[in-house]
């Protein structure tokens, strides 16, 4: 790169603006002649004070940066923006810098005496972005590149960095399925899906693909930016590019005297959402008009009757039939009376606290001279689960070095290490299985008996105010990450502007499991009372074993990366080059095995030692992967205002046969600065940036995935092992794990985008448009829809799928100011679709039912059509139902009769063209900032995307939501819009029709931050040069189409942990 | 650095190290030079008889043995004959098209493989080929009993072939073809000695036996079919379904030969030599040991005699056939109950005495479950019947360990008269919603051993895939078709005999009717019914009819005051009520294209030579 080159050249010019424009620059206090006078008798070195104001008003602004050039001395600016150095040449020149300003050079010229005025940076062109091998300036990039900065990181109180993302990256969708700590990551994907199979972008970090760990998990303060690549400018990282590349780069070390900062975060996360659910009475009453919709219809208006009368109702064939609940049980309910037998249960009440605290503590020092930088961070975090009594917690303990020094004039090097322990504990039963209990347990029954004792059982012992906890055993998840990268760069003596890069990462990753099930106890009434009169309970054991068990596991993984990278920068006067290319070598190995016994000698000993040897097990495998790649680079700019980039790829990856290994990804950007054209400074001086860019690339994708798993060597003829029981002993046995498909190679990316950068008013308005369209081809899937089941054949992938996918971003920015207040905003979004070309469908299926031209994981629903409100209706009724149903009953649902043949058959059914995944994604953040105090404001919103919200599991084996006993068919109150209830969806419109579709659009307050700076002059006494309390918070308040879950669920019957609203608190300190 | 540097520059030219190989796999090439690899592969083929039967779902509650507790799992889309090319309702993957085709590729790549072995081992090929066409006779008769005829391939496809389509091949010559399999077996199979768990010989006979017992009956000869049914009247490829001409005298005399050599092969039989009657509680006693195959504790293992071939279980190896009890059992003893015996089965268990079991006759109404069939007591779970210690949190409810269907009166603390429901049913205050529907649970293979306790121990009940028994009523059958009554109460009688039933003495059509209930009985919960109700055509009134359940009541004599219940006519007056199972739940019907099942419409699609069975458009 020749950035520097450009730095300089572009530097200048706007300095010169700057001080040409600021009345009050160069302007001496005192009298020319006395300053001079004073240092001319201390000879050269004086002592020189001054002030610093920001470009609007008087005020002086602290915290300014002041550096004598050429050296480490310096100081910074008091509250008012004052400052004194001492010991300044003559002839020296100051250096002046700070966040959000130019940074702006004065030479002393013998003045005792400087002030200055900093100019705001709205422009931000000089800024530069982190691009594949390389960094670009923002003015001169070519691709579709966007980027988050740690400070704006830093504002979200998650602790998963994944989850920091939604709302400030257009183009990036980003959605969090679960809070879980420890699983608490959002699904990122970058300009949607594009793809039948992996749609997962890759992670580079700090240079090196794909590292265990990925990005999530990474301390935020460590951060220093993420670049997302979304158009061919990824096309340097060629067969694995094609869902975009995400970079990460740390902080470094800064030139200056160490400087020591900590940060203490102290948050309190609650779920988003808990669904409303019914009452005992409630409950009650609907599992009451269970069992009478079980008669035949003739029956019902009596049984009602008689169940509200008094609770059983005589049957015409003779028998009785009790309600599960008496008129008398209601009045229980109700009035609470008796808490032993007629609770009112709010099992999430039970279960989860109101809040969950989680810390956050980082220490960073940082430091260095011109030829030595360090950064030095350690990070720790801990985050306790929702639940009372919390098994599940998780914890990180982090530390990261990141060294760059300069040996001599040719040659310097970055060394970055990376040690991270990351403790996953749980108890033994997942958060799946504990919020599907908090929705199953029935209202009706304790969660804990009034004498304090946990109650009875759901299922399988799993009542969730027991399994939350450590009293079932425990389940440990721990993995441990030591990263090493390393980087030399040679400028070749002799050749100006050529340079050797050479890149090692050594990646070791450890994860050890341990999980101990221990039987725990639950208590039952069996009929006895204790002497006082009160009930006496039982305890019973309950759990996967009757005796304790272990399990463990232990993984361990190496990935190596080695890499070189020449460049060349050259100048012919206004032609500008750049050349790269490289090449890397990449290997992962993984060993792991696992252990089990049971019969332990005693709860007390858990250790696999202390087990039994009766039922024990044990097993271990390994895997190897590899890739080969050569890239390279070639960047040509005309005075800055044409701008090409060719870029490419040649990657071999061990998912291919030899003879399909490699492909060569190409990709060319073209950028045209219409605002340096002398027509458009003369004529539209007002929009004193803009940029329009072309790009087109083609990438590749390797991730063979279908059945959500990897599918490798599809191109060996090779036999998987199973088992078999023969004798009563388990033998191996072998399978073919498929036909061989030897021509298999990757997924092809053809991205075309289209853009448009600009500025007005000097950065006071910025704007970026996006156009794209991605056509994937040759995506990796079975032809399981024309080739017959009957050949038998366990299918490969193929190359054979079509998908293309469109969209379009933005993103609008202000910057303003009114007297002391200075505020930003800014609104982005990204809207992508898809489209399936082709991917192997039967041919049979009606036209109305294909998912070739809809969006990939679209479902197929009949069409509901109101409800048949009473026998009158189904009279009336001419539609055939009998596929569906033999026995159409008054609140049965109309299905709309799509192909029209008089019958509902299965060919009524429509496919949608919509999924679980919003097609549009967008965040408008504000910024204030008012003298001391700072806010920051995200609101963040989604759309394009519907759930299916299922009462699977409510009926007698489970609550149902509030909603569904609000809107419901009676028999009292019979409805034509919503149907009966239904005992664990066992009707056949329980499911699979449009009435259970809701859409999730929403808009949520996604982050808020609120700052104070204290004024410099308070706290340098204590030897401090900044401190900052803040509060912010995470899904504050949420506005929703769907009522019964968070929007950004992705599950049906609410079975699941949520997502986290958080509040935290937080101080940031500098020394 | 530098190291790593030259290091770089040396191996990127040479791209031998990206040719990574799957750690965990091992080559086509391989498998088969080596005998162990190979057999291991044959072994594998085997995984294709799935759980055996002992799946949560079990084909029995596609009949009148029994109905599944648990809504939406698609089996009253074929109860009530829903079923269509679009939605078929449950499969089992034992009947499952893309499942046993994947295992008939797999029976085609060991015979292409093991016909020219590339190892030294002659009589190791030899018997693994033997083994691989047996299987694939097995699973060709898997489908063929399910769908009627099917495309018959016989080698391995591969990838990028012109053609993948191909047309049903006749019913007859789907027979033809089985029986060549397993001819060809046979010969290969015998003298080999294969451990439990694997095919022999005698497996291959039972299965041919079994395939021309059914290409004997009803609903395979299309004359006899067409007259009985307008739906396959109506049909044009008729001989898709059955024989469209030929003798069946012939086809029944073939079938009995079959039965035959299996039958004639006495040391896999049971006490299959009694004279008399065994006592009826040594009849239970047998029926438990029969049915439980070896694989309890609690019974003697002699029962494992009669496993021809055998799906078996380990406590190692965690499976859906370990948790039959799970599956089935009572809630109250927090199992699922899920196939639950209904009253039509209950109904059709024999007196103890050979007579029939009535309503009308007050004897029986007021204590149906007293001197019955002594089967019926190894099969079925009852109001009262002794079973499995209760768990802890239950024993102080139930410290009697008896099955509890009913709605019991007890006196309680303050003395007066309450009525309890039974902890085993759906008012329960045990998991209610895992109730039994019909009053009945399931435990013919439930493992007795109260060391099971079924909600988390493995069990190890082997399922019978192919049984000695079943030759010998599949030989009575063919006996009563040709006429030769006398030979068909012979060997149906030591069946009886050895369960402590009295020996059968009709003859002609009563005799056959005797047998069908005979067959039913015996072969309960076997996945025998499926196919015999259509094979015989009687599936109309059979499984085609209304659940039937029963609802129990006991009302405290004069004076008597029990305050912890347990079953005592003594204190109680039981009062059982029989009556249908309510239509909200499961309302049963019979439409004639469910003799066969509908083959799915993606799967016409691909195969477009395909033609569907009748009644299905």
């Amino acid at each position: 790169m020749n950035s520097e080159h450009i730095t300089k050249t572009f530097l200048w010019p706007m300095l010169i603006l700057a001080l040409v424009a600021s009345p009050t620059i160069g302007f001496a206090e005192e009298p020319i002649g006395y300053t001079t006078e004073v240092s001319n008798l201390k000879q050269d070195e004086i002592t020189v004070t001054g002030r610093v104001n920001s470009m609007t008003g008087n005020e002086g602004l602290p915290g300014v940066s002041i550096i004598i050039k050429g050296t480490q001395q310096g100081t910074s600016t008091d509250g008012d923006g004052k400052f004194i150095i001492e010991g300044v040449p003559a002839n020296a020149t100051l250096v002046f810098s700070m966040i959000g300003y130019k940074s702006h050079e004065e030479v002393v010229n013998n003045r005792t005496s400087v002030s200055i005025v900093l100019q705001d940076d709205l422009s931000s062109l000089d800024e530069v972005v982190v691009v594949g091998y390389g960094t670009q300036k923002k003015e001169t990039i070519t691709g579709s590149v966007t980027t988050v900065k740690s400070a704006d990181l830093v504002k979200s109180p998650a602790l998963n960095v994944s989850n920091s993302l939604a709302g400030r990256l257009p183009g990036v969708i980003a959605t969090q399925g679960s809070a879980e700590p420890g699983y608490d990551g959002s699904t990122v994907r970058i300009r949607g899906t594009n793809t039948l199979g992996d749609s997962s972008p890759l992670i580079v970090v700090d240079g090196i693909p794909a590292r265990q760990g990925g990005f999530e998990r990474i301390n935020p303060a460590d951060i220093d930016n993420i670049s997302v690549l979304k158009d061919a400018a990824a096309a340097i990282y060629g067969a694995r590019a094609a869902n975009g590349v995400i970079l990460i780069t740390t902080k470094r070390g800064k030139i200056g005297k160490p400087s020591l900062s900590y940060t203490f975060n102290q948050g309190f996360s609650q779920p988003t959402f808990i669904p409303k659910l019914a009452d005992a009475s409630q409950y009650a009453e609907m599992r009451n008009e269970l069992e009478l919709f079980k008669l035949p219809v003739s029956e019902w208006e009596a049984a009602n009757t008689a169940f509200k009368n008094n609770g059983s109702y005589d049957r015409k064939n003779g028998s009785t039939l009790t309600a599960p609940f008496s008129p008398e049980d209601f009045q229980l309910f109700k009035d609470g009376s008796d808490p032993w037998f007629h609770p009112n249960t709010d099992w999430y009440d039970a279960a989860l606290k109101d809040y969950s605290p989680q810390t956050q503590h980082n220490l960073q020092l940082t430091g260095g001279s011109e030829n030595f930088q360090y950064l030095t961070s350690i990070g720790y975090q801990n985050q306790d689960a929702f639940y009372k009594n919390s098994a599940t917690n998780y914890k990180q303990y982090d530390l990261r070095i990141n060294l760059d020094a300069k040996i001599n004039d040719y040659i310097s090097t970055k060394i970055g290490v990376l040690g991270r322990q990351e403790d996953r504990n749980f108890p033994t039963k997942s958060a799946g299985t504990i919020f599907r209990m908090l929705m199953r347990g029935n209202p009706t029954q304790p969660a804990f008996w009034p004498n304090g004792l946990p109650g009875p059982d759901i299922e399988y012992g799993e009542n969730p105010v027991v399994i939350t906890t450590d009293q079932t055993g425990y389940n440990k998840d721990k993995r441990y990450y030591f990263q090493t990268n390393g980087e030399i760069n040679i400028s070749i003596p002799g050749v100006e502007g050529l340079k050797f890069t050479g890149t090692a990462a050594a990646d070791k990753y450890i994860r050890q499991t341990k999980q101990w099930q221990i039987p725990w106890y639950l208590y039952t009434w069996q009929g006895d009372y204790e002497t006082d009169g009160t009930p006496k309970l039982v305890a019973g054991k309950r759990g996967p074993y009757a005796d304790p068990a272990l399990s463990q596991g232990n993984e361990d993984q190496l990935n190596i990366l080695l890499g070189a990278v020449v460049n060349y920068d050259k100048s012919f006067g206004d032609h500008q080059f750049n050349v790269l290319a490289g090449v890397n070598r990449e290997t992962i190995r993984n060993d792991n095995f696992n252990a089990f016994r049971k019969y332990f000698i005693s709860g007390a000993i858990d250790e696999l030692f202390a087990g039994g040897d009766s039922e024990k097990n044990n097993g271990g495998s390994a895997w190897e992967r590899a890739r080969l790649n050569y890239f390279g680079r070639i960047n040509y700019n005309y005075k800055e205002k044409y701008i090409a980039e060719f870029l490419w790829r040649y990657d071999g990856s061990y998912m291919f046969p030899e003879n399909s290994r490699y492909g060569f990804f190409p990709g060319a950007l073209a950028a045209w600065r219409i605002s340096e054209e002398d027509f458009w400074k003369e004529n539209v001086p007002v929009v004193n940036y803009l940029k329009l860019r072309a790009s087109y690339g083609q990438m590749g994708n390797d991730n063979i995935y279908y059945n959500n798993s990897l599918q490798e060597y599809q191109y060996f003829s090779t036999y998987g092992f199973g088992s078999y029981i023969v004798d009563g002993n388990v033998v191996k046995s072998l399978y073919e794990s498929r036909v061989p498909n030897t021509f298999i190679t990757w997924e092809v990316a053809n991205n075309y985008n289209l853009g448009l950068d600009g500025q007005l008013f000097d950065g006071r308005i910025n704007f970026e448009f996006d156009v794209f369209m991605n056509k994937r081809t040759n995506i990796l899937w079975q032809r399981n829809a024309s080739i017959p089941q009957s050949t038998g054949m366990t299918l490969p992938a193929e190359n054979i799928g079509k998908v293309n996918n469109k969209g379009w971003e933005f993103n609008v920015g202000y910057n303003g100011a009114s007297g002391d207040l200075k505020y930003n905003a800014s609104i982005n979004g990204g809207y992508a679709k898809n489209k399936i070309i082709f991917w192997d469908e039967s041919p049979g299926a009606p036209e109305w039912q294909r998912t070739t031209g809809k969006t990939t994981n679209s479902g197929m629903y009949y069409i509901y059509d109101g409800i048949f409100k009473d026998e009158s209706d189904i009279a009336a009724n001419n539609l055939d139902y009998s596929d569906i149903t033999n026995n159409l009953r008054p609140g049965d649902m109309k299905y709309k009769d799509y192909d029209g043949d008089g019958a509902i058959t299965p060919d009524d059914r429509v496919r949608r063209d919509r999924n679980t995944t919003p097609t549009f994604q967008g965040g408008l953040n504000i910024g204030l900032q008012y003298r001391n105090f700072d806010m920051a404001i995200l609101f963040q919103g989604a759309t394009g995307g519907e759930l299916m919200v299922s009462s699977a599991e409510s009926g007698a084996i489970g609550n149902y939501l509030l909603e569904f006993y609000e809107d419901r068919w009676t028999v009292d109150n019979p409805s034509s819009e919503f149907p009966r209830i239904a005992d664990r969806s066992d009707q056949y419109y329980s499911s699979g029709n449009t009435y259970w579709l809701q859409s999730t659009n929403y808009v949520r307050l996604k982050n808020l931050e609120i700052g104070y700076t204290f004024p410099i002059e308070l706290i340098r006494k204590v030897g401090v040069s900044n401190l900052r309390l803040y509060a912010n918070g995470l899904n504050l308040f949420t506005i929703s189409n769907i009522k019964a879950y968070d929007p950004e669920s992705v599950n049906q019957t609410g079975q699941y942990y949520p997502q986290a609203r958080i509040i935290n608190f937080g101080a940031s300190i500098n020394f | 650095m530098g190291v790593c540097l030259s290091l770089l520059f040396i191996t990127s030219c040479k791209d031998d190290f990206v040719s990574t190989r799957p750690l965990g796999e091992v080559s086509e090439e391989v498998t088969w030079s080596d005998p162990a690899l190979a057999e291991a592969f044959v072994l594998d083929i085997y995984n294709g008889l799935g759980q055996g039967g002992l799946d949560e779902q079990m084909q029995a509650s596609l009949t009148d043995e029994a109905m599944f507790t648990h809504p939406g799992r698609g089996i009253n889309t074929i109860t009530e004959s829903r079923s269509n090319a679009a939605d078929q309702g449950w499969i089992n993957g034992t009947y499952s098209w893309s499942e046993l085709y994947k295992r008939i590729r797999a029976t085609n790549l060991a015979i292409v493989n093991l016909t020219e072995s590339k190892f030294d081992d002659t009589n190791k090929a030899n018997s693994l080929l033997g083994e691989a066409y047996f299987l694939r006779g097995y699973y060709y008769q898997q489908l063929l009993r399910f769908y009627g005829s099917i495309p018959l391939i016989d080698k391995p496809y591969e990838l990028g072939e012109e053609d993948y389509t191909l047309e049903r091949s006749t019913y007859e010559d789907c027979v033809n073809f089985i029986v060549s399999d397993c001819d060809k077996a046979v010969e290969l199979l015998t003298g080999v000695t294969n451990p439990a768990g694997r095919a022999n010989a005698i497996a291959a006979l039972a299965l041919k036996a079994r395939v021309l017992t059914y290409a004997a009956s009803d609903l395979h000869d299309v004359p006899t079919a067409s007259s009985k049914s307008p739906t396959i009247a109506a049909f044009s490829n008729k001989e898709y379904l059955g024989y469209v001409s030929g003798d069946r005298t012939e086809r029944w005399q073939k079938a009995k030969d079959a039965a035959f050599a299996v039958v004639n092969q006495t040391n896999y039989g049971y006490k299959m030599n009694l004279s008399a009657p065994v006592s009826p509680a040594e009849g239970t006693e047998n029926y438990k040991t029969l049915s439980l195959g070896g694989g309890s504790n609690a019974v003697p293992a002699d029962g494992a005699v009669e496993l021809l071939l055998g799906r078996f279980f380990s406590e190692l190896k965690d499976e859906g056939g370990n948790y039959v009890g799970r599956n089935n059992g009572p809630n109250g003893y927090h199992n699922w109950a899920g196939n639950t015996p209904i009253q039509n089965l209950v109904d059709d268990y024999e007196m103890v005495d050979g007579s029939q079991f009535s309503w009308t006759n007050p004897v029986h109404a007021s204590a149906p479950y007293q001197n019955r069939d002594p089967r019926f007591y190894a099969t079925v779970l009852y109001d009262g019947a002794d079973w499995k210690p209760r768990t802890n949190d239950v024993k102080g409810l139930d410290p009697f360990n008896q099955i509890q269907t009913g709605q019991y009166e007890v006196v309680n603390s303050s003395g007066s008269i309450t009525v309890q429901a039974g902890l085993d049913t759906r008012t329960s205050s045990i998991e209610d919603w895992n109730g039994t529907q019909t009053g009945y649970y399931f435990r013919k293979f439930t493992d007795p051993d109260p060391a099971i306790i079924d909600q988390n121990t493995r069990q190890t009940i082997p399922w019978p895939v192919l049984k000695y028994t079943e030759a010998v009523l599949n030989y009575v059958e063919a006996c009563i078709e040709l006429g030769q009554d006398g030979e068909a109460r012979n060997w149906l009688n030591k069946i009886r005999f050895r369960s402590g039933m009295p020996a059968i003495t009709e003859s002609g059509d009563e005799l056959r009717q005797r047998y069908r209930n005979e067959r039913r009985i015996e072969l309960v919960y076997e996945e025998h019914r499926f196919f015999d109700a259509r094979r015989w055509m009687i599936a109309p009134n059979t499984i085609g009819s209304k659940i039937g359940l029963i609802r129990i009541g006991a009302t405290l004599k004069d004076g008597k005051k029990v305050q912890v219940y347990h079953y005592d006519p003594e204190s109680y007056t039981y009062k059982y009520t029989p009556s249908d199972l309510d239509p909200g739940i499961e309302n049963r019907q019979w439409l004639d294209k469910m003799y066969f099942m509908p083959i799915s419409r993606d799967e016409i699609n691909r195969n477009t030579k395909l033609t569907q069975n009748p009644g299905y458009e």
